[in-house]
């Protein structure tokens, strides 16, 4: 089935209100959905015979620091039945006080499976909370790693468990051993 | 007094020898059975998605070298086309054949390496040392096309770096003539072994439901009985032009999905790549071998997923621009990650010997896992 057609079916499912579809960049066109109905239109996604999208291709995190900063969550899905693909984006705000409260969307990993340990990347590496995940922790830093690196405004701190982190830490190391 | 037992938590890694790398598994084990096994990655962890950021497109080439080291041309082809498409670069015909000669020619010894490693780390030391001399050749090969042996750096937004070096083409034809009757021999020598069929046949079963819940790729998935190739269901570079066929995993040797499926369905590949390199040769154009494009090459605001077959399943590169010479965002998907999401699931009830010939059949490198 063609974008298009993909689009009437989520549209006559999930109702067209909020939702927005972006074709007017050069590449991929994608779909902006409210993150209150992702949970329910990836079940329909999986679940419909026609669209029967069963494998969660990729599941990125996106930080945008323009004029607003938000976060985004994109699901590239593809369908090995019929052969089709689709791309879904959640928005979420990040506000300058408690943004936790707000990055925060629906797991998936009980609908794609895959979804697991691709949604644990995307909290290590941007904040993302994913609501309903059933074991949700770090995957790739250790877990007393402070900030999410892949945040545009992340700063590595100067030293992790006393281990300089800094160039001239490292060079203030060897100078000290090599004399 | 019946006699009790107790479960015991063992730490296999982060440096055991059956673990490719650098990576670790949290066991709770009651004698030789797994009762939970838990995969502790991240010890490779380089942060590539965030040095992508801060470079110019092409210096991040080298990059990719160090994203699957068995299998680097892989890795620099699925950049470069995701690069080229998003920036509209034309490629000439010569170099889209010597970028499909030399990805092929890396999925062998890529193959060699997991086939050699499977059966080094079932117990048979042997066969290990017979792929590496074959691998040694192909390595001498690029050495001569590019001057590395493992991180190539060869494949460029245009083209590829280097021309083919005289008599190039002959010298790998010799390769193959001398590399196809192998795969026979190792047949012989170690595939249909007893040993070796009877500690593989039926282990570790991946039904193709959870292959494709768990987003496996590549030959993992295939393996499971799915029929599924990028090179032939969304061909790109020259693939359209080439002829080769899809092994899928059968039930002929064990059960759709187990250790020994995904190991045969590696040797058949290693047959189908030699074929296709023999159509490289038949049909390698003459012309320019790169398309000059600006140091700095800018990508117009847009975003793109591409995805392409690496050995180890899908290589899928997400590139988000915002204009300018770096990308806004470049998130890599890889397939030993998903190989190795699905490990969780699989260990539990498996003996520890078979947790061996589990990771070891769906091929994962660390590295790429970690990226």
């Amino acid at each position: 089935m063609e974008a298009q057609g993909i689009l009437e079916r989520i549209k006559r499912i999930i109702g067209d209100a909020d939702l927005v579809w972006v074709d007017d960049q050069p590449g991929d066109s994608y779909l902006v959905i409210p993150k209150e109905k992702l949970r329910r239109l990836a079940i329909y996604l999986k679940g419909d015979p026609h669209l029967a999208f069963d494998t969660l291709m990729c599941l990125s995190g996106v930080h945008n620091m323009g004029e607003h900063d938000e976060m985004e969550v994109v699901y590239h899905l593809y369908s090995l039945r019929h052969r089709h693909q689709f791309i879904l984006k959640v928005t979420l705000d990040r506000p300058a006080f408690f943004p936790h409260f707000y990055l925060r969307v629906d797991s998936v990993s009980g609908i794609w499976p895959a979804a697991a340990w691709m949604e644990r990347e995307a909290y290590d590496m941007f904040g993302i909370h994913f609501v309903g995940h059933n074991d949700f922790r770090r995957l790739l830093l250790p877990t007393d790693w402070e900030g999410h690196p892949l945040q545009k405004d992340y700063r590595e701190s100067d030293a992790y468990r006393g281990i300089g982190t800094t160039r001239e830490e490292i060079k203030g190391v060897l100078a000290e051993e090599i004399g | 007094m019946p006699l009790t037992t107790e479960t015991m938590v063992l730490n296999m890694g982060p440096h055991h020898p059956s673990t490719h790398g650098v990576l670790r598994f949290i066991l709770r084990t009651d004698g030789e059975v797994i009762h939970m096994c838990r995969p502790d990655i991240g010890y490779l962890h380089r942060g590539l998605e965030k040095i992508a950021e801060q470079l110019p497109y092409a210096h991040f080439m080298p990059y990719t070298d160090r994203l699957d080291y068995l299998a680097a041309m892989n890795c620099n082809l699925g950049y470069a086309i995701t690069v080229e498409q998003a920036a509209d670069v034309e490629v000439p015909p010569r170099a889209e054949y010597i970028r499909v000669l030399v990805a092929e020619l890396n999925r062998i010894i890529s193959h060699l390496i997991s086939v050699g490693t499977f059966a080094m780390d079932i117990g048979a030391v042997t066969p290990f040392t017979h792929t590496i001399r074959e691998r040694e050749w192909v390595n001498d090969l690029f050495e001569e096309l590019c001057g590395a042996r493992l991180t190539y750096n060869y494949i460029r937004f245009g083209g590829v770096a280097f021309d083919l070096p005289e008599g190039f083409l002959e010298r790998l034809s010799q390769f193959l003539d001398y590399f196809e009757p192998r795969l026979e021999q190792y047949n012989r020598f170690i595939s249909k072994n007893k040993i070796f069929k009877e500690r593989l046949v039926g282990v570790a079963v991946i039904s193709r439901e959870q292959a494709l819940d768990y987003a496996l790729v590549g030959p993992n998935l295939r393996a499971s009985g799915v029929d599924w190739d990028l090179r032939r269901d969304e061909p790109y570079s020259v693939y359209g032009d080439l002829e080769f066929d899809v092994p899928i995993g059968i039930s002929e040797f064990g059960v759709v999905g187990d250790c020994y499926a995904r190991y045969w369905v590696r040797i058949w590949e290693m047959e189908q790549s030699v074929g296709i390199l023999r159509q490289c040769i038949a049909k390698m154009p003459e012309g320019p071998y790169l398309t000059k494009t600006k140091r700095k090459l800018q990508v117009e605001p847009g975003e793109i997923y591409v995805r392409t077959e690496a050995p180890r399943g899908e290589l899928g590169f997400y590139l988000i621009s915002r204009g300018g010479i770096r990308p806004h965002r470049l998130k890599i998907r890889t397939g030993s990650f998903s190989a190795m999401s699905i490990v969780e699931e699989l260990g539990s009830g498996l003996m520890v010997a078979d947790l061996v010939a589990l990771i070891a059949s769906l091929d994962v490198v660390a590295p790429e896992v970690d990226r």
